[in-house]
């Protein structure tokens, strides 16, 4: 009884907070999903009117593209990018946290402020393409072609996370015994059949990790295309979360804003589940 | 000495007690901050009995995000500034806002009179109601560098497009510098300030939305004429996509561009040498446009709204009448903000006449105000102007689509909106 009673005091500091910052924004979340309203007055109950809408909004659509196509240039980026940090990271005898420090102050820096710094850099009259156009003749749309735009922001991301996830992969390689390496190494086994036969195996679940982070973070994409580009050029850096403030808080349509987040969430929860079938393996270290 | 004293204490009590507090929100502009500021603190001082309780529309993305998510948590001031016709229009569908002429009657027209407002508050009737008192309203007009364009042998700005792309081939150098800046960004606001004003101007002031009729109507020969102007200025990399952080007239990147009243301050603050070289003109014009016909332009035009959920409603009206009926403030609103107010007097009343005289650029603003056309009142402006911005423009400058292409895909995906 005494034991029951000071688990409860432990457990219930989180509880009233979970109900109070998670538990009622979540059943707001799921009445205004499910009804009209626009700030004023009560909700009304429409079932599953906004839902419906949503499937034949080619905005949606639109911005589902997106964020498959953002997805295809920055987890090949961000996961190469990062395994090669890590590898290069194990290699250094010297300096270690000074590199590691190096690559986590993007990781650290303010999302609004090196936004402006790279729409600067990279625009059209920017120092970037004045120089080419000075040197080659030629500048380079980053910001302002359909398709680059998206490509220049994955590019921006994979910059900020680079070290973040390289950090995890290199705790997960430090974790495998290096007598397998030395028993590999014992049987004639090369450096990259080592690399493939061990340590990508082994390394899978810090792998699985970073997989899940990305893709999260893909589908919560908001402050460099809201700073940089503000969902164009043709709507193509238009994101799920960009879309639903700008629908909740200049559209007035808080209700529709709240179904697009559930679904958006459900689409990410998915892709993560899905990730994880595919990549997740047991893996036993000793 | 001590019944005084008593008195005194009474006093003091029976006004904190009884006294009406207000909220009252204005734009969040140092400029409109330094107007308001004073003129709150001389009605506190004079009516002990209301007070008013001022601060600036709460820091976020836009007014109308701070104000919505004010509603919503049931925080929404009394009456509130910076209105624009769309958001006003939302309001209204809404049912949140107070309609003037309604719960006041002849008051409100006395009000009206007083300003010399009768002109001006018809754009913003909505349904035959007035809901919003405009405070002033913006003609867009062209700034030139008066400097540069005299060096190349300019004695007046260019007035029509072909007199641009003259001025282009003299000056402009892809990559470097350009003409002018033709687009003015991605927002959906930036279309008041760009293809707005040029289809106002090559239109005489034509509707670009048929409001009765819920249709869009800019795919006629002034809205072709625009939409060629602004392709032929890309094509040519006459002017460029975007333009940095520094401001083009500035760096000399361009050598004009469509500003508001709203600017002349920041550039003598910030880019003296742009102030103190200025050439202002209506926006530009197709070429067979009528030498002597008036050009019209675009008014950025915000107003003042009372929120029903008021409970001072006559007290709070009180207040408006007390600022509005007397054209002192809004001397003083020219001379803090340098925007003209909503009245028709600028020209004609001797108040106004030394800004007139002193103030060439205020002046070149003000004689304006009768030629400057509001937007659309209509509820979907953001969707609109966001289509506008994904069909029409930006097609349009990343040479995607011809000009009558983009003009009818963006009229047809406008329709569906306000269909």
């Amino acid at each position: 009884m005494r034991e029951a009673l000071l688990g409860w005091q432990f457990s219930g500091v989180y509880l009233v907070y979970a109900a109070i910052f998670w538990g009622y924004p979540f059943v707001w979340l799921l009445i205004l999903a499910f009804s009209r309203w626009r700030f004023f007055g009560k909700p009304k109950p429409i079932g599953f009117d906004n839902f419906v809408r949503l499937f034949q909004d080619p905005i949606f659509w639109r911005i589902f593209w997106n964020t498959m196509n953002f997805m295809a240039y920055f987890i090949p980026m961000v996961v190469l990018g990062a395994f090669l940090f890590a590898l290069a990271l194990s290699k250094v005898k010297y300096f270690r946290t000074f590199f590691t420090l190096s690559f986590l102050v993007a990781n650290v820096s303010s999302g609004v402020a090196y936004s402006i710094l790279f729409s600067n850099l990279f625009s059209e009259t920017g120092p970037v393409n004045s120089f080419l156009y000075k040197t080659f003749g030629v500048t380079i749309p980053w910001f302002s072609d359909p398709q680059l735009a998206l490509l220049s922001i994955a590019i921006i991301v994979t910059w900020k996370f680079i070290g973040y996830y390289g950090l995890i992969l290199f705790a997960g390689m430090q974790a495998i015994p290096k007598s397998l390496y030395e028993a590999a190494e014992l049987d004639g086994a090369s450096k990259w059949t080592q690399f493939w036969r061990i340590t990508v195996p082994l390394v899978n679940p810090a792998l699985t990790t970073v997989l899940v982070f990305a893709i999260n973070l893909t589908f919560g994409i908001f402050t460099e295309p809201y700073m940089i580009t503000g969902g164009g050029p043709m709507r193509r850096t238009l994101t799920f979360l960009l879309h639903i403030y700008t629908t909740a808080f200049q559209r007035m349509n808080p209700s529709y804003a709240a179904t697009l987040a559930i679904v958006t969430g459900a689409l990410s929860y998915g892709c993560v589940i899905l990730v994880r079938k595919l990549v997740e393996r047991e893996v036993h270290l000793t | 000495m001590r019944k005084f004293v008593w008195i005194g204490v009474l006093l003091a009590l029976v006004t904190l007690v009884g006294a009406v507090t207000l909220t009252f929100w204005t734009a969040p502009n140092p400029n409109q901050e330094a107007f308001w500021k004073p003129l709150v603190e001389q009605w506190n001082k004079e009516h002990p009995d209301v007070q008013i309780e001022w601060k600036t529309i709460p820091a976020a993305g836009s007014s109308e995000e701070a104000i919505l998510t004010a509603i919503a948590a049931g925080q929404a001031p009394d009456i509130c500034t910076n209105i624009f016709s769309g958001f006003a229009a939302q309001l209204i569908e809404e049912d949140v806002l107070v309609p003037f002429d309604e719960e006041f009657g002849k008051d409100f027209w006395v009000l009206v009179g007083a300003r010399q407002m009768e002109s001006v508050i018809e754009g913003w009737a909505y349904k035959g109601h007035h809901y919003v008192i405009p405070i002033y309203a913006n003609p867009m007009l062209m700034w030139w560098r008066k400097d540069v364009l005299q060096e190349l042998g300019y004695d007046k700005p260019p007035r029509t497009y072909s007199e641009v792309y003259e001025l282009a081939k003299k000056y402009a150098v892809p990559g470097e510098k350009y003409a002018m800046i033709v687009l003015k960004g991605r927002n959906w606001w930036d279309r008041w300030f760009d293809f707005i004003t040029f289809y106002y101007a090559a239109s005489g002031g034509k509707a670009y939305i048929d409001v009765e009729k819920g249709k869009a109507v800019f795919n006629n020969e002034y809205g072709k004429k625009v939409a060629e102007f602004i392709y032929t200025m890309f094509k040519n990399k006459w002017t460029a996509v975007d333009w940095g952080a520094e401001f083009a007239l500035n760096n000399l990147r361009a050598l004009g561009s469509l500003m508001g009243p709203w600017s002349i301050n920041w550039a003598k603050e910030n880019y003296p040498d742009v102030y103190n070289n200025l050439w202002l003109a209506p926006p530009l014009v197709p070429d067979d446009y009528p030498t002597n016909a008036p050009i019209k332009t675009f008014a950025d035009t915000k107003g003042l709204v009372m929120f029903k959920s008021c409970k001072h409603k006559k007290e709070a009206f009180e207040f408006i009448k007390w600022v509005f009926s007397n054209p002192q403030n809004d001397v003083k609103w020219i001379e803090k903000t340098k925007m003209p107010p909503a009245r028709a007097d600028l020209g004609t009343n001797p108040l106004f006449a030394k800004f007139m005289e002193e103030d060439p650029y205020f002046a070149a603003y003000a004689s304006q105000v009768g030629n400057a056309v509001p937007p659309a009142l209509i509820t979907t402006t953001i969707d609109v102007q966001e289509a506008m911005t994904t069909f029409l423009t930006e097609p349009l400058m990343y040479l995607k689509a011809t000009p009558e292409e983009a003009l009818s895909k963006a009229v047809k995906e406008i329709n569906k909106l306000l269909w």
